[in-house]
């Protein structure tokens, strides 16, 4: 089990390509924990801004009527990959990650499946 | 002896008065501000109502419909009392912000300038992230407004509570 920070370093660290990684409550739309980042890629900024993300597709979803969880959410850029991963279980409701990816440098499945492993292990 | 100096003392309370400047009258809304409240309004749906005071507690400038933003720019004049001993008392520095959360939403006041703050009132479901984005940006605009009309000429006025961002 590893607490946010750790986490976040983790991620940072062992997962290549990584540029900035954020924990955030989707509740309010603040980051619990960011890593990473710099002046082009704001953390806070990019914490609020996905915040409307999650929202609108969570809303979306209940005006389909699908009742089923989100996993993940992947948002494609020119340079960069943007990764969301809704965290579950143990009172982790509300939560997510954010990843963004350098896609030059970046191996997308290898990414997604170690950013699971690190939600799993992940105890806020 | 007494009575000059009682006199005296008088004097000197009628040159004090005429020292210090008038009683300023409420001024009719500052256009540029109301159009800043309007965008802000704009961008964050989720808001009720937006008031620009001076720390005094008149209004500038409110959109605010349903609410009495008079009795806001008070309470929130009271507030800023309140946090401005708070935040000197226990080190913080200036004051930059406050936020209150109630059962039914929101309310928050942001410094704007060296002379005004702005009150915003929001649904409980409001991204507080980006309330804090947009509000801050709003705020730091709505100063420099402020700033620059309140400003004598051919003096520049610090900001004593800059704005981060």
């Amino acid at each position: 089990m590893a607490n946010t920070e750790a986490a976040l370093k983790e991620a940072m660290t062992s997962i290549e390509g990584t540029v900035g990684v954020a924990l955030v409550d989707y509740t309010s739309g603040m980051a619990l924990g960011t890593a990473g980042g710099s002046k082009e890629l704001d953390l806070t900024v990019a914490a609020a801004g996905n915040t409307d993300v999650v929202r609108a597709k969570v809303r979306t979803m209940e005006l389909l009527g699908l009742n089923e969880d989100i996993e993940d959410i992947l948002i494609t850029l020119d340079s960069q990959y943007h990764l969301i991963r809704l965290l579950k279980g143990r009172g982790n409701n509300g939560l997510f990650l954010y990843l963004a990816l350098d896609k030059g440098r970046a191996n997308l499945a290898m990414a997604r499946h170690q950013l699971k492993k690190i939600e799993n292990e992940l105890e806020v | 002896m007494k009575r000059a100096l009682r006199t005296r003392a008088i004097r000197a309370d009628k040159r004090a008065e005429r020292r210090s400047p008038p009683m300023t009258l409420p001024k009719p809304p500052d256009p540029e501000v109301l159009a800043e409240l309007g965008r802000l309004r704009a961008r964050l749906p989720q808001l009720t109502g937006a008031v620009a005071a001076s720390v005094d507690g008149l209004v500038l400038a409110e959109d605010a419909p349903g609410i009495e933003p008079e009795g806001v720019a008070a309470l929130t004049a009271a507030a800023l009392g309140v946090s401005l001993r708070l935040t000197d008392a226990t080190g913080q520095g200036g004051f930059r912000e406050l936020l209150v959360r109630g059962e039914d939403g929101y309310v928050a006041t942001y410094a704007a300038g060296a002379s005004a703050v702005l009150t915003l009132l929001a649904e409980p479901r409001i991204n507080v992230g980006r309330l804090h984005l947009e509000a801050r940006r709003a705020g730091a605009r709505i100063g420099e407004l402020m700033d620059r009309t309140n400003a004598p000429p051919q003096e520049q006025t610090t900001n004593p509570n800059p704005t981060p961002n």
